[in-house]
């Protein structure tokens, strides 16, 4: 089958975007931007000084005051005409993805969707962000509440979705009146670069939106900024706790997204092809870097033939899967993004050893198709006899390993999924309401499944999570981005003549 | 060659078509009487191949099983230089045959692609029933 063609032809040097200008960095420190399936330096990324964030915060708060009162339906045009953009774009954008970072096509086109559909959500802000009012609230006196934006907010992106994850908040920040600073993985932000030049050709006003590209430093000078209301982030749970207490220390606003360890529970009712397939997707899609990736597999019942059948056919099903460079369209998983986190993987996979659990797929000398160094490669991998206490169900892996536990019955597999640190994307696999509607009431997680393996909620709804795996208040995307990107102003009057 | 991924099945769906399309511009040439009909069915082809990428374009998602959905041979829905010889050459029997197994295709496909949200199955039954429209054209022909 076809093996598509790159859109990035030629080393690119990553500027920053601040004020609506493309600018050099202050900083002559660059770091490379990897194709991990082909080991080929695609770009240079510079790691951006404070100078550089303090520029880029400067320019957003002096936007702020006409931006906010633009309307908010001149705002969403602007979303309207990225929207046009990011489809005419669709292709270029999806397979930007797959050379930075690894994924699939089919991957990348679908973050590619599910960012375009942050921004058509967004586009209806005139309707989202009224507010609402009682009249009498005592004799000749009404209260009504408006949602006001409040000035400068800033993003610190993960490299596991370059493209989507920032347009969780971006256009909602944007819509409601905001500006804003965005800060891209350095590993993978070319696709964020593409997207800022589109934003531009779309007409946001200099100054409105800004790029800052960079590792710790940048985010940290970000985050601790005086003039920036509040910090979006997405990532580990021990940075994520780091940046929501520095946040709370400085009365900033946060949405901080960290890590999880998502069980999914099967019962012996289940549709085995169906769940089947939509496990493999939750194991292994995204080579497992997603937070809402399936990592425990539990299945449910004493019956020693269907546990033994359900566990064969996993298996199986994840022997076959294809690995390879992201751009043949018959690959199914690509390479992790990056050399350590295949490591990582491969330390997990040792412990999981170490701590007495069978490896019964083993995916450290993986099967690639084509010509590709196996420098980020690792596959499908699958742990048997796995406890609840040992390393592997409790740490996050994020990487294409499944440990398979075993629970007598379902209040056993409830507990063992509220056991967890984390609650982020768990579900549950079965053809009774009953079993589905008691999961969903008990669970400890943000996001629920129900015969679906990757619980990605859509744009119109939050992107939830609890325990670990969640720090804040309100969540990204929907009618929670609105109220976090906006201030409940009440305003009570009455008129004496 | 066996097909797992959604981007192959799409991509398969396009080559067939546009294959397929250039056949009925040959055979058009050869049945002048029937031209405009045929022409139609070319142009037919190509609006298939845009009403399909439409739908998945519009639905993939990386949470569902876009990686994972599909099992389909290939070989089982090429329509080879033998057929479309025939077909370009007057057979219109072979263009019958040719459609029924663009028919197996997108039977199979939309059957196995229930799991990527309505729009995609959707959008390959629309393209069985409009096929089994031409088979009665088809037939007449000959």
């Amino acid at each position: 089958m076809a093996v598509l063609s790159e859109p990035i032809k030629e080393k690119m040097t990553l500027k920053n975007f601040i004020d609506g200008e493309w600018v050099d960095s202050k900083s002559n420190r660059m770091q490379d931007i990897v194709n991990p399936a082909k080991q080929q330096t695609i770009g240079q990324v510079p790691m951006s000084t404070k100078d550089d964030v303090d520029a880029a915060v400067a320019a957003a708060k002096e936007a702020f005051p006409d931006w906010r009162r633009t309307t908010p339906l001149a705002r969403v045009r602007c979303l309207f005409r990225l929207k046009e953009l990011l489809e005419e774009n669709f292709e270029r954008l999806s397979r930007i993805q797959s050379m930075e970072h690894g994924k699939t096509i089919d991957e990348s086109r679908g973050e590619t969707r599910r960012g375009i559909e942050m921004v058509e959500v967004a586009t209806g802000i005139p309707s989202l962000m009224q507010g609402y009012n009682l009249e009498d609230i005592a004799s000749g006196i009404d209260e009504y509440v408006i949602y006001q934006p409040k000035g400068v907010f800033c993003h610190i992106a993960p490299f596991n979705f370059p493209f989507m994850v920032p347009l969780w908040f971006i256009p909602f920040a944007l819509a409601t009146g905001n500006t804003f600073v965005n800060k891209p993985s350095p590993r993978d932000p070319i696709s964020q670069y593409a997207l800022a030049e589109l934003v531009e050709e779309a007409g946001v006003p200099p100054g409105v939106y800004n790029v800052v590209q960079g590792g710790a430093d940048a985010a940290k000078a970000l985050m601790t900024h005086p003039d920036v209301e509040g910090v979006t982030f997405v990532g580990t749970s021990s940075v994520g706790r780091e940046i929501y207490r520095t946040c709370g220390e400085q009365g900033k606003r946060a949405i901080v997204q960290g890590a999880a360890k998502n069980f999914m529970v099967v019962m012996p009712d289940a549709d085995v092809d169906a769940t089947i397939r939509a496990l493999m997707t939750s194991f292994y899609g995204n080579t497992g870097q997603r937070c809402l990736s399936g990592a425990n597999l539990v299945i449910v019942g004493k019956e020693e033939a269907f546990y033994k059948s359900f566990r064969d056919r996993f298996v199986e099903a994840a022997s076959r899967i294809r690995m390879g460079y992201g751009l043949d369209e018959s690959i199914q998983m690509g390479p992790m993004q990056a050399v350590d986190g295949k490591e990582r993987v491969l330390g997990y996979i040792e412990k999981g050893l170490e701590e007495g659990a069978d490896l019964i797929l083993d995916g450290r000398k993986p099967e690639i198709q084509g010509d590709f160094p196996d420098t980020c490669f690792v596959g499908p991998s699958v742990f048997e006899n796995v406890s609840p206490d040992m390393t592997i169900a409790r740490e996050e892996i994020f990487g294409p390993v499944a440990s398979v536990l075993r629970a007598a019955d379902l209040d056993a597999a409830i507990d063992m999924v509220n056991a967890s640190d984390y609650g982020n994307g768990n579900a549950i696999f079965t053809s009774s309401g009953k079993a589905a509607r008691e999961y969903q009431y008990r669970v400890e997680s943000g996001n629920v499944g129900i015969n679906i393996g990757i619980v990605a909620p859509m744009a119109f709804f939050p992107f939830s999570g609890m325990k670990s795996s969640f720090f804040g208040v309100l969540h990204g995307q929907g009618r929670d981005a609105v109220r976090f990107f906006t201030e409940s102003k009440v305003v009570i009057q009455r008129w004496f003549s | 060659m066996r097909l797992n991924t959604a981007s192959e099945v799409i991509s398969l769906s396009r080559r067939l078509e546009e294959e397929g399309a250039e056949v009925y511009e040959k055979l058009a040439q050869r049945r002048p009487d029937d031209a405009e009909s045929l022409g139609a069915f070319a142009r037919e082809n190509r609006r298939f191949v845009t009403q399909v990428e439409r739908a998945y374009y519009g639905v993939i998602s990386d949470a569902l099983e876009g990686g994972f959905a599909f099992d389909l041979e290939a070989d089982d829905f090429e329509i080879g230089t033998d057929t479309a010889g025939a077909v370009a050459g007057g057979d219109a029997k072979a263009a019958v045959a040719m459609e029924e197994r663009m028919i197996r295709f997108y039977e199979e496909a939309a059957e196995q692609s229930q799991s990527l949200m309505a729009d995609l199955p959707r959008a390959f039954r629309l393209v069985v029933k409009k096929r089994r429209r031409r088979l009665e054209s088809l037939s007449a022909l000959s």
